[in-house]
C-alpha cells in the first residue's frame, strides 16, 4: 500500500508545473519573456504557499512519511524547501538578464531553473537512499546545462563537461555507497537503516561503513567539500555569471540537506566513526579551501574556493550531530543569501553571461557603482565571519558545536583559517575602494549600469546579512521553530 | 524606567554615521561640519555620565540589560565601573578632537565621516560590555572602520599598513574567541545555561590548566593589541600610514583596548594564571618600554618617533598592570588616559606640520619656533606633559606606576626608569632638531601658524592634561575603587597579597579604601 500525502511534495509539483507551462507556453504562444516572468512567479508564490501550509501541517502535529516511506515531512525539509526557494528567486532575478538574452530558448533555461529548485528541495525531503539519488539527479543534470545554456561561451562549454563529468562521477559514487548500505543492512529507507543498525549487533560493519563513507564521498563533491572541490573552480568560473550564485548556493543546500539525513538519521548509530571522518574533511576544507583562495587572480575562483572552505565550516558543526541542525539551517540559509548576493554584484561587473571576473575588474568599483562595491564588500566581510554579520552568528554557531562535540583542535584550525582568509576577502575590498580605477585604461568615474533585477538581490541580500547580523533572533527562531 | 544612558552612548554615534550616510556626498561643506557637531553628542552624554558616578563605588553602576540572542544566550549588557568610565569619556573627547582636525580631507568626506564615528561607537561598546560575546563583537568589528580609515585616507604605504594591522589584530581575536567559547561552555557545564555574562564568568571555578590556556589566549590577543613587544611591529606602519585622525584615534584609544582587556578580564577571570604570567608580562613590558623609547630616539621621521614612543608608554601601562598593587593598577588606568591625550595631541601636531611641509622628517625641520611660535609652544608644552613634568598629567600616571611596582617588582621598575630618562631625550632631542636654531631650510620661511580653528581644537586636550597634572584626585577618585577590587578579587581566590599601599603614592590618591 501507498500512502500518498500531496502536500509533502506540493513545493515540488508547483515548480515542475511551473517549469511545464513555461514550456508549454513557449511552444505554442511564442510569449515575450515577461510572460515567462509571470509564469515563474506564479510557480514561485504557489510553492512558498505550500511551504507555509507544510508548516502549518507541522505545528499542528502533521506530517511524517509517505509515497512509500520515500519522503517525509518535518522540520528540516520544509525548512530546506524555504531556504531553497529564497535562492531561486534571488538566482532568477540574477539571471533573468541572462535568460532573457537567450531569445528563443529562454523558456529551456527558466524552466531549468524551476526544475533544479524542484531537485535540490526534494533532496532535503528524501529519507530513501534511491529518492535521494533521484532527487540529487533532478538538480544536477538540470544545473550541467545551465552551465552551459549561453552556446556562444567557450568557457561556458567546457564548465558544464566538466561539471557533467566529475558530476556523474560523484552521483557514481553516491549510488555505489547506497548500493552497499544496502547489501549491508537490507534497506535503502533510511529510517529503516536506522532501525536495522539498532536492532542488531552488527560483527563485520565493514560494507556498511565503506558504503557510509562513498554515501558522504558523493555528497562531499555536490557541497564542494575538499578534496572533491576541484571542479568547482572551473565551473564557478566558466558558466554565465548570471546562474551561478544560484548554481553554487542550490547544490549546497541540497547537498548538506541529503547529508543530515542520511547521517543523522540513518547512520546516527555510527556517529562516532562519520564524526571523525566529517572533521577530517571539514580541516582540508577549510584549510586547502582558504590556502587556494588566497592565490587566485579572478573572483569567481577565489569565491569557488571560499566556497570549499565554506563547506568546511558547515561540516565542522556537523561533526556534532544532530544538535548542530538548526545551526546548519541558519549557516545555510544566511551563506547562501550572501553567495547570491555576491555573485548578483559579479553579475554586474562581468555581463549577465559574462565568464571570468579577473580581480583587475573591481579596481575602483566603489566609485563606479557604489551599491554593488558596498553590496560585495559587506558579502565579503560577512564571508570572513565579521561580527554584526550574518557570518559571524553562522559560523559562531558551527564553532560552537565542534567545541562541545569534543573537536576543540578543529575550531582552532578552522579559526586560523579565518584569520588566513581575511587576506583574499579584503583583497577585493581594498581594489574596489582603496585603489583608483583608471589603472586599467577605464574611465574610473563611469556608472556601471546596474539592472533593477541585480539591484533588488543586492539589497535584499545586504538587508538579509545586516539586520539578521546585528538580530538574529527572529531568522533562529524561524529555521528552528518548525 | 531609567534613560538608558549607556546604549545611547553606542547608538549615538552610529545613528549618527547613517544620518550623514544619507546626505549627498556633493554636499562637502556640510556634512565636515555636521559630521563634528555629530561626533558631540555623546560629550555630554559622557559629561553626565562622570557627574553622576557613584564614587567610592567599586562595582559596575548604570548597568543595562536586555536578552540579545536568546538562542546563544549572549545578552546587550552594559554597564560602567571606575575602569571604564574614564576611558570612555576620552574616547568622547578624542573622536571629535579627530574629526575636527581633519577639515582637509578631501575625497570621500562622507565615508571618512561615517567610518569615524562607527569607530567611535564600537570603541565605547568594548568599554561599557559586560557580555563577552557583545565584547568580542565591538572589540572584533571595531577593525573594519579602522582598516578603511588607512586604507583609503593614508599615505604611499596605506594598503599594506592597512592589511597588515586588520591581519595582526585578527589573528589575536581569532584566538579570543576560542578562549570565550570554552568560557562559555564551562559557563554551561557549572551554571546549566549557555552564557557570555562577566559577571558570571567571574564566578567560575577555573582549573589552573584551563587558566593557563585561557589566560594565554586572551592576553595574546590583548598584547597585540596594546602592542606588547614582540607583537609591535604592526604599530609603526599603522601609524606612520594612517591620516592625522586615524593616527590619533588609533594612539589615543584603540591601543587601549589591549590594557584595558587584560586589566578587565586577564586579571580577574584568571587570577592564578596571572601570577604565574607575571614575570613574562613584567619582562616583555619593560622590554617594551626601553626598546620603544631607543628605537624612538634614532627615528628620522617625527610621525614613526611618536608611534614608537607609544610602544614605550604603552610598556609602563602593562608593567604596572602585572605589578599588581593598589597604586601600579590606578597608575596604570591613569596612564592609559594621559597617553591617550598626550599621543593624541602629539600626532595632531605632526599632522598639522605634514599638512604644511608635506615632509615629517626630522632633517627637514629647523628653527620653526621662529616661523610658527604657537606651534612650537604646544609641541613642547605636550613633550612635558608625554615626559611626565611634574604639574601635568603624564607624571602622575609614571609616578604611581613606578612607585606601586617597585615593592612587588624592584627590579624591573629600576630598569623601566630608564625609559623615563629616554622619553626626555628622544622628544627633547626632537624639539630642539625641529624648532631652535636657525632656519636653514628655505622652505621652513613663512610657514603659517597654528590657525585659530587648529588652536581650539587642542583646548581641550590641554585643559585635561594640566587638571589631571593638578587635580589627579578627580580621576583617581573614580579609578581607585574598581582597580582595588580587581586586586581584592585576586587575592580573594590566590594565596597573592598585594602590598600594603603607602607612602607618597597613597597621598597622592587620595586616601580611602
Amino acid at each position: 500500500m501507498i500512502d500518498v500525502s500531496y502536500l509533502s511534495a506540493a513545493p515540488e509539483m508547483m515548480l515542475v508545473l511551473g517549469a511545464v507551462a513555461v514550456l508549454m507556453v513557449d511552444v505554442f504562444a511564442k510569449p515575450p519573456p515577461r510572460v515567462h516572468g509571470w509564469i515563474t512567479a506564479a510557480a514561485y508564490l504557489a510553492a512558498g504557499a505550500s511551504i507555509v501550509l507544510q508548516w502549518q501541517r507541522l505545528g499542528a502535529g502533521g506530517g511524517g512519511l509517505s509515497f512509500g516511506g520515500a519522503l517525509v515531512l518535518d522540520p528540516w525539509a520544509a525548512a530546506v524547501r524555504a531556504v531553497l526557494l529564497v535562492v531561486a528567486v534571488l538566482g532568477t532575478l540574477c539571471a533573468w538578464e541572462m535568460l532573457a538574452g537567450l531569445g528563443r530558448r529562454m523558456a529551456e533555461g527558466v524552466s531549468l531553473v524551476l526544475v533544479a529548485t524542484a531537485g535540490f528541495m526534494l533532496m532535503g525531503a528524501s529519507v530513501d537512499l534511491v529518492m535521494v539519488f533521484i532527487a540529487l539527479e533532478i538538480g544536477s543534470i538540470a544545473l550541467y546545462v545551465l552551465a552551459g545554456i549561453v552556446r556562444s561561451s567557450p568557457a561556458g562549454d567546457e564548465a558544464a563537461m566538466k561539471y557533467f563529468l566529475l558530476g556523474a562521477f560523484a552521483s557514481a559514487i553516491f549510488i555505489y555507497g547506497g548500493a552497499l548500505a544496502y547489501a549491508g543492512t537490507g534497506a535503502t529507507n533510511l529510517f529503516d537503516i536506522e532501525r536495522f543498525l539498532n536492532d542488531y549487533l552488527v560483527a563485520r560493519p565493514a560494507v556498511i561503513l565503506i558504503g557510509m563513507a562513498l554515501l558522504v564521498v558523493g555528497m562531499g563533491f555536490k557541497v564542494t567539500a575538499a578534496p572533491f572541490h576541484s571542479w568547482a573552480p572551473d565551473v564557478y568560473q566558466g558558466a554565465p555569471a548570471g546562474v551561478v550564485g544560484f548554481m553554487a548556493a542550490a547544490a549546497k543546500v541540497g547537498g548538506f540537506a541529503a547529508l543530515v539525513h542520511i547521517l543523522f538519521i540513518g547512520f546516527a548509530r555510527y556517529q562516532g566513526a562519520w564524526s571523525d571522518g566529517l572533521a577530517v574533511i571539514a580541516a582540508l576544507s577549510v584549510v586547502l579551501g582558504t590556502l587556494l583562495a588566497i592565490g587566485q587572480s579572478d573572483v569567481r575562483r577565489m569565491l569557488a574556493y571560499s566556497g570549499v572552505a565554506h563547506a568546511g565550516f558547515l561540516l565542522t558543526g556537523m561533526t556534532a550531530g544532530a544538535p548542530a541542525a538548526d545551526g546548519l539551517l541558519f549557516y545555510l540559509a544566511t551563506y547562501s543569501v550572501m553567495l547570491v548576493g555576491a555573485f548578483a554584484a559579479v553579475t554586474a561587473v562581468s555581463g549577465p553571461a559574462g565568464a571570468g571576473s579577473s580581480f583587475d575588474e573591481y579596481r575602483g568599483l566603489g566609485r563606479r557603482s557604489p551599491v554593488a562595491a558596498a553590496v560585495l564588500a559587506l558579502t565579503m566581510i560577512a564571508m570572513s565571519g565579521m561580527p554584526l554579520t550574518t557570518g559571524f552568528i553562522g559560523k559562531f554557531q558551527m564553532f560552537a558545536s565542534a567545541w562541545d562535540g569534543g573537536y576543540e583542535w578543529l575550531v582552532i584550525v578552522g579559526l586560523a583559517a579565518s584569520v588566513a582568509a581575511f587576506f583574499f576577502y579584503l583583497r577585493l575590498v581594498v581594489l574596489m575602494y582603496f585603489r583608483p580605477g583608471e589603472e586599467n585604461g577605464r574611465d574610473p568615474d563611469a556608472p556601471l549600469p546596474l539592472p533593477v533585477t541585480i539591484r533588488w538581490v543586492l539589497l535584499f541580500s545586504a538587508a538579509v546579512t545586516l539586520v539578521f547580523g546585528i538580530y538574529p533572533g527572529p531568522l533562529l527562531g524561524l529555521l528552528t521553530r518548525v | 524606567m531609567e534613560f538608558p544612558i549607556l546604549s545611547a552612548l553606542v547608538l549615538t554615534p552610529a545613528l549618527a554615521a547613517a544620518v550623514v550616510m544619507l546626505i549627498p556626498e556633493r554636499r562637502r561643506e556640510v556634512i565636515r561640519p555636521l559630521g563634528v557637531v555629530l561626533s558631540l553628542l555623546p560629550l555630554p552624554l559622557a559629561g553626565v555620565l562622570f557627574a553622576e558616578f557613584e564614587r567610592g563605588e567599586a562595582g559596575f553602576q548604570f548597568v543595562e540589560r536586555a536578552v540579545w540572542i536568546d538562542r546563544l544566550g549572549a545578552d546587550w549588557h552594559l554597564g560602567v565601573d571606575g575602569i571604564s568610565l574614564l576611558l570612555v569619556v576620552l574616547t568622547t573627547v578624542l573622536v571629535p578632537v579627530a574629526l575636527g582636525a581633519s577639515m582637509r580631507v578631501d575625497h570621500r568626506v562622507k565615508l571618512f565621516v561615517a567610518m569615524n564615528l562607527l569607530l567611535e561607537a564600537g570603541l565605547i561598546g568594548v568599554f561599557l560590555s559586560l557580555d563577552l560575546f557583545l565584547f568580542f563583537v565591538f572589540f572584533e568589528v571595531i577593525l573594519i572602520p579602522m582598516a578603511f580609515i588607512i586604507g583609503i585616507w593614508g599615505s604611499e604605504n596605506r594598503i599594506y599598513a592597512a592589511v597588515k594591522f586588520f591581519l595582526y589584530t585578527a589573528f589575536g581575536s581569532a584566538l579570543m574567541l576560542a578562549g570565550i567559547i570554552a568560557l562559555a561552555f564551562i559557563h554551561r557545564d557549572q551554571t546549566g545555561e549557555l552564557g557570555f555574562s562577566y559577571l558570571g564568568m567571574l564566578g567560575l571555578d577555573l582549573g589552573p590548566d584551563a587558566q593557563r590556556w585561557l589566560f594565554a589566549a586572551f592576553a595574546l590577543a590583548f598584547a597585540i593589541k596594546v602592542p606588547v613587544f614582540p607583537f609591535h611591529t604592526w604599530l609603526p606602519d599603522a601609524h606612520v600610514e594612517a591620516p592625522t585622525a586615524g593616527s590619533v584615534l588609533l594612539a589615543g584609544v584603540l591601543l587601549k583596548l589591549g590594557t584595558y582587556g587584560l586589566l578587565r578580564f586577564n586579571l580577574p577571570l584568571f587570577p592564578d594564571a596571572a601570577l604565574d604570567f607575571v614575570p613574562l608580562m613584567a619582562v616583555l613590558a619593560v622590554v617594551g618600554v626601553i626598546y620603544g623609547a631607543a628605537v624612538a630616539i634614532v627615528q628620522p621621521d617625527l610621525k614613526k618617533l611618536v608611534a614608537y614612543s607609544s610602544v614605550s608608554h604603552l610598556g609602563f601601562i602593562v608593567l604596572g598592570t602585572f605589578a599588581l598593587t593598589s597604586q601600579s593598577l590606578q597608575g596604570g588606568v591613569v596612564q592609559m588616559i594621559n597617553h591617550g591625550l598626550t599621543t593624541g595631541a602629539l600626532f595632531l601636531l605632526v599632522g598639522m606640520i605634514y599638512e604644511r611641509r608635506h615632509t615629517k622628517l626630522i632633517a627637514d625641520f629647523g628653527g620653526l619656533a621662529s616661523s610658527m611660535p604657537v606651534f612650537a609652544g604646544l609641541f613642547l608644552f605636550i613633550a612635558f606633559a608625554s615626559i611626565g613634568l611634574p604639574g601635568l598629567n603624564g607624571f602622575v600616571g609614571e609616578f604611581l606606576i613606578l612607585m606601586g611596582s617597585y615593592p612587588t617588582l624592584p627590579v624591573y621598575t629600576i630598569a623601566s626608569a630608564v625609559g623615563v630618562i629616554l622619553a626626555a631625550v628622544y622628544l627633547l632631542w626632537a624639539y630642539e632638531r625641529v624648532f631652535t636654531g636657525k632656519i636653514t631650510n628655505p622652505a621652513n620661511k613663512g610657514l603659517s601658524d597654528l590657525s585659530i580653528g587648529e588652536t581650539l581644537v587642542f583646548v581641550p586636550l590641554v585643559a585635561l592634561i594640566i587638571l589631571l597634572g593638578v587635580y589627579p584626585k578627580a580621576a583617581l577618585d573614580v579609578i581607585q575603587p574598581s582597580t582595588d577590587a580587581v586586586l581584592s578579587r585576586i587575592e580573594a581566590v590566590t594565596e597573592y597579597r598585594a602590598p600594603d599601599p603607602g607612602g607618597p603614592g597613597f597621598v597622592l590618591s587620595g586616601g580611602g579604601g
